[in-house]
């Protein structure tokens, strides 16, 4: 979902591109510095891989009812090549389908690269990093793909919302399921060409290391911006959150906004603790 | 897929031509950009005046690109499948100079980087983007990336073609399923391969982490004076219309 030029309201743009700079120039340097060799062994490597993912993108893989999908890459490549080096690879295929394929606008190449560069190779990988090792393995290479898609193209979605693009109740419904079903795709497709990978040279696969302070770290940040963007949705179109919401009318909830940030907050604190304390108990397990 | 490719041959065989466009340093021409993009994207209070002063900008630069224009105008339409959609279900929710506004600012904006990178060979404009800034790794991998594109891209191609021929038609889903993740894993094989190769042969060769410049660039009187009008003539638009 590469949102075009004119879609997005200035402060949304802005707000984006000055999120998504300092991260991609961070990763670019970690990415760098993560270099096995001091010379620059691994970039021939990444702009070749970039390439592939660009060929992998025309490979149809039939989903039945006549309908075929395609893989999209991030968890792929977060698995393959490990995360920083992931991000500065799909931030250079975004930067070259801005360019050459007119896929995106350049003004909001920072909301692209953060939805599908930054988030969906961050919450591609995180299952993957919490749960890689044993016997959930392929499960969680699954969840990686269908948390990539699922969240970038949810983060897209609330971008444009929040720029005021009107969308009907049964528009976002709609678009709800879509996601779902291209995420359940993606994680299909991720999990069958990792075991095809494999099957070659095992090495090619990253192990996934014990969950360190690190990953915390990064599922904050993930979790603050889907918070962020969560309350933003919410305060710009309550109806398609009251929407999303079954049977919010008649919880007896009383209405106005404040209330409904402080609710939206605490459900999104208590879901954060349950996934940090349970990944932190698959992370002990795993090591031990 | 095949059509892909060939559409991006054809922005790199217009991007070696030879024009007042193209002739300008890379870096004028990305600022000149920048400033006509953020001007677009800016404006709030869209009037059809501000259309139609953004698009004779556009067209100044067009005519002194001397690219063929009805071919440049389909590809930028390009977007339109997408911002139709959107501006469909704007108009739709009653909000008609919305979804007017949506089409026109995808098309000039998308058109306008259309025209930059089709008089801009890719070489140069890695150069200014390092001009700008962007790091050295992200623009390298950019560098590298386009050109295997097509080689890989080729070698998908074949493989389709190849697994065509040995399978036929097959009803069946899941081993079509199956046989594309095949598909998807030696490709990853082969490109981790070639890069491995790409890596010694350019080592062997005496890279070490830059592309070295043929000829060195320098910003001279007409880029600034190209610069400051292109700038100045999208803010007046930005400002007055």
């Amino acid at each position: 979902m590469h949102i075009p030029d004119g879609f997005l309201t200035t402060p949304v743009w802005a707000t984006l591109d000055a999120i998504a700079i300092p991260a991609v120039a961070w990763t670019a340097r970690r990415a760098q510095s993560e270099l096995e060799s001091p010379d620059d062994r691994r970039i021939p490597l990444l702009g070749v891989m970039g390439a592939f993912v660009f060929a992998a993108q025309m490979i149809n893989f039939p989903v039945g009812l006549g309908t075929s999908g395609h893989l999209v890459g991030g968890t792929l490549l977060a698995i393959t090549l490990g995360p920083a080096a992931a991000v500065v690879v799909m931030t250079a295929i975004l930067i070259l389908q801005a360019l050459i394929f007119q896929d995106g606008g350049l003004v909001v190449l920072g909301a692209n690269v953060l939805n599908m560069a930054v988030v969906g190779v961050l919450a591609g990988y995180l299952p993957y990093r919490l749960a890689g090792r044993g016997k959930a393995r392929s499960a969680a290479i699954f969840l990686g793909g269908f948390c990539s898609v699922a969240a970038s193209a949810s983060l897209a979605l609330a971008e444009l919302l929040v720029s005021g693009v009107p969308m009907a109740r049964q528009l976002l419904w709609f678009s709800a399921g879509l996601f779902l079903v291209s995420g359940v795709i993606e994680g299909a497709i991720t999990a069958a060409a990792t075991r095809a990978i494999e099957g070659m040279n095992p090495l090619w696969i990253r192990e996934a290391r014990p969950a360190r302070p690190v990953t915390i770290a990064v599922a904050v940040l993930g979790a603050a911006g889907l918070l962020a963007a969560g309350i933003a949705v919410a305060s710009s179109a309550p109806d398609a959150l009251q929407a999303l919401l079954p049977g919010s009318k008649n919880a007896g909830i009383p209405e106005g906004r404040l209330t409904k940030i402080v609710l939206g907050l605490a459900a999104m604190i208590l879901l954060y603790a349950a996934c940090v304390i349970a990944g932190r108990r698959i992370a002990r397990q795993r090591s031990a | 897929m095949r059509s892909a490719a060939r559409e991006t041959w054809i922005v790199e065989r217009w991007s070696r031509g030879s024009s007042p466009l193209h002739s300008l340093d890379a870096r004028a021409k990305l600022a000149a950009l920048a400033v006509y993009l953020l001007a677009i994207a800016s404006t709030s209070a869209w009037t059809q005046a501000a259309v139609a002063g953004y698009a004779v900008i556009l067209s100044a630069a067009l005519a002194a690109s001397r690219l063929p224009v009805p071919a440049l105008l389909a590809r930028a339409a390009l977007i339109l499948p997408f911002s139709a959609t959107f501006a469909l279900i704007t108009w739709l929710s009653g909000d008609a100079t919305r979804a007017l506004a949506l089409v026109e600012k995808s098309f000039l904006s998308g058109l306008a980087v259309l025209v930059v990178i089709a008089a801009t060979p890719l070489t140069d404009l890695a150069r200014a983007l390092e001009a700008f800034r962007v790091p050295r790794s992200l623009v390298l991998v950019i560098q590298f990336l386009y050109r295997y594109l097509f080689v890989v891209a080729d070698q998908a191609h074949r493989m389709r073609m190849a697994a065509a021929c040995r399978q036929g038609i097959r009803r069946n889903a899941r081993p079509r399923f199956h046989a594309a993740a095949g598909a998807v894993g030696v490709l990853f094989a082969r490109s981790w391969e070639r890069a491995d190769g790409i890596y010694r042969a350019m080592a062997a060769r005496g890279f070490h982490g830059t592309f070295p410049a043929l000829a060195p660039t320098r910003f001279r009187t007409v880029d600034g004076v190209f610069l400051c009008g292109f700038a100045l003539a999208a803010l007046a638009v930005r400002l007055m219309l």
